[in-house]
């Protein structure tokens, strides 16, 4: 009787510390999905989702208060291995936030620039080089297509230019397959 | 990490912007950032202090500002059109001049470009 009772105290006591040292050394710090469904969107930043940016659509899809088809920069890509990694099923781009289009960057018409800095103030990723009355450049490398500087432009300067495929920007694809239309 | 700073220099052309990342002791100045950064020797057109003026993240600066850790000096290039005649021509042809760019006339925007 009195082995027996050793024995089970001994087993609780030893499981406990290891669960006490478990969940000290490999406590997780926020929540592990939410860092892998934010690599896969695009880092835009651009609120098309209907969020403020990636990272808190990201926060969204985790806890179930958003679609996972509402990125489109993402596109049909993003989709797919958003519905990978949920385990959910793959559905068509949300046209309430917007179509796919190819990857484009904005640039500024300098011929009409004045230096007003507001494209600045809208850019997300500080992609936009200037300062008031002086000339605004992006750098195409830092620009993530969002065109959230359009709208602000008073003089309607910025255009918004396809980046054309070469073998710089060329990237492996994720296999397509076409989504059946559900009856 | 109070010894070094990390800057950038860039001077952004329409077609190739140039950006150089460097390593300076703390305490440097926005001159020393350019000098180091051998973008003057390799655009002779900058003039600095003159045509082109110099600032950090957007922020006209001097030239003898102290930079922070992580700072982008940016050299500027002077505008082409004069707002005041682009003003006048928009009015003129009847477009409106839009005011700010606050977050509520971009959302506008985009949900009319949906």
């Amino acid at each position: 009787m009195l082995s027996a009772l050793i024995v089970m105290a001994g087993i609780a006591i030893v499981l406990g510390a290891a669960l006490g040292y478990a969940s000290i050394h490999f406590k997780v710090e926020g929540d592990p999905l939410v860092e892998k469904i934010d690599a896969i969107l695009p880092q835009t930043q651009c609120g098309q989702c209907g969020f403020p940016g990636c990272r808190p659509y990201a926060d969204a899809i985790s806890k179930g208060d958003a679609d996972i088809n509402q990125c489109p920069p993402g596109g049909e890509e993003g989709i797919r291995k958003l519905a990978d990694l949920l385990g959910r099923e793959v559905k068509p781009l949300n046209a309430e936030n917007g179509v796919e289009k190819p990857k484009a960057v904005a640039f500024i018409g300098e011929e009409t620039c004045i230096g007003c800095t507001l494209c600045i103030q809208a850019c997300p990723v500080d992609a936009i080089i200037g300062a008031a009355k002086q000339m605004h450049t992006v750098v195409p490398a830092l620009c993530t297509g969002c065109e959230l500087c359009i709208a602000p432009c008073p003089v309607d300067c910025i255009t918004m230019e396809t980046i054309p495929e070469t073998v710089e920007t060329w990237k492996w694809r994720y296999p397509v397959f076409t989504i059946r239309q559900a009856a | 990490m109070s010894d070094a700073i990390h800057v950038e220099v860039i001077y952004a052309l329409p077609d190739r912007p140039e950006i150089v990342t460097l390593t300076l002791p703390s305490g440097a100045t926005v001159q020393r950032a350019i000098d180091a950064s051998g973008l003057l020797q390799k655009f002779p057109d900058i003039a600095l202090g003159k045509a082109n003026k110099v600032g950090v993240f957007a922020k006209l600066v001097k030239l003898d500002t102290v930079l922070r850790d992580r700072d982008r000096v940016e050299i500027y290039r002077p505008l082409i059109a004069d707002p005041k005649d682009v003003r006048r021509k928009r009015a003129e042809e009847g477009k409106v001049m839009k005011k700010g760019g606050g977050p509520a006339e971009g959302a506008e925007a985009t949900a009319d470009a949906d």
